[in-house]
């Protein structure tokens, strides 16, 4: 009966009610104080703009004892609806202050850059996105090994730097390229470099071969008698010029 | 069950060897060696004396490039001896000829 007399419909069985006899008084009474409730029921202030159209029954009965379980409700979005705009139970943080806009590219200040830093290396061009296969394909051939025998150490060694430093200037053109989806320019790209790879390769044999050669004349020269490895005097004396220097200037003196 | 695609068309001597192909105790590694040491305690240790310094010479004023232009023919030596470029006798012969200083 109770459940019954929530509804609004029930208002006429209720007045009926009330003109029943006394023997009735306590039911009646009871549906008085179910009718007020069903129509203003009390809310709090936050929770104004959540409906709660949630269908559980509200965890009411309290558990007071020793080791009770938690009554809280689990279910922190609770009565969130998007189809009746219920909102979201928390206030959403937003400031009245205005946005910021954009600065135009011209009003910007011009970042300075070091004209001759090292890393312009980098680029063969600084002002083009790439170079052109045409412009890319002037090369001519790597160096052979018989090129560099007649080469110093000194001279291997700062042509292997420039052979790195086109390589990566090959490099930074590969990733440019492929940056900006150019489509061209890898064939003409991957010869240059094997002709660098070439000549850093024949620089490599060039060396190793040096070296053995070395390893090896050192052995011959302890056999030599014109070669003085224990550093004390000079390591060489040789002695075809002396034997040479003696007779000429006898030759001068009889002149 | 049959064997991947890399395998049917090739001899497994010719892959690439992986961990998967030996037994354990592998290091494959980079070949590029180790710059520090481990701590027992998981950390690391850069070893300075290790850690690699790679010295450009100066390039100013260097005329060389890694290019020989197409028009010179590639020359290839002439040896009397078998060993070529290697004798030790000619290495020699011609430090002799650079008067012996060095």
């Amino acid at each position: 009966m109770a459940t019954a007399a929530i509804r609004p419909s029930m208002g006429a069985a209720v007045s009926r009610i009330s003109t029943m006899s006394r023997a009735q008084k306590p039911l009646q009474l009871a549906c008085r104080r179910a009718i007020p409730a069903s129509s203003s029921r009390p809310q709090p202030q936050q929770q104004q703009k959540v409906a709660p159209i949630s269908t559980t029954a509200a965890l009411l009965k309290r558990h007071t004892y020793v080791g009770a379980r938690c009554n809280k409700d689990m279910n922190k979005k609770r009565g969130e609806s998007a189809l009746s705009r219920s909102g979201t139970r928390w206030r959403l943080s937003m400031s009245d202050e205005p946005l910021p806009k954009p600065v135009p590219r011209e009003e910007l200040p011009k970042i300075v850059t070091d004209e001759n830093h090292g890393l312009w290396d980098f680029f063969r061009d600084r002002n083009a996105v790439a170079a052109t296969p045409d412009e890319d394909a002037k090369h001519g051939r790597g160096w052979t090994v018989e090129e560099l025998r007649h080469k110093s150490w000194d001279d291997l060694h700062r042509l292997w730097w420039v052979c790195v430093k086109e390589r990566n200037r090959i490099s930074t053109a590969n990733y440019e390229r492929g940056k900006s989806v150019l489509g061209f320019g890898e064939a003409e790209s991957a010869t240059r470099e094997k002709e660098v790879k070439l000549t850093m390769r024949n620089i490599k044999h060039c060396l190793t071969e040096r070296f053995y050669a070395w390893e090896d004349a050192v052995q011959l020269a302890k056999k030599d008698p014109e070669v003085d490895l224990s550093g004390k005097g000079p390591a060489f004396t040789p002695s075809q010029y002396l034997e040479d220097e003696v007779p000429s200037k006898q030759a001068q003196a009889q002149e | 069950m049959q064997p991947t695609r890399a395998l049917l068309g090739m001899r497994f001597r010719k892959l690439r060897l992986t961990t998967k192909d030996v037994n354990k105790g592998f290091y494959k590694g980079t070949g590029t060696g180790a710059m520090g040491r481990h701590t027992k305690y998981g950390g690391y240790i850069i070893e300075w004396d290790r850690v690699r310094t790679y010295v450009c010479p100066d390039l100013k004023d260097f005329k060389l490039t890694p290019f020989v232009t197409k028009n010179v023919k590639p020359t290839y030596g002439q040896y009397e001896t078998k060993l070529g470029p290697k004798d030790p006798a000619l290495y020699l012969a011609k430090w002799k000829a650079e008067n012996g200083l060095d």
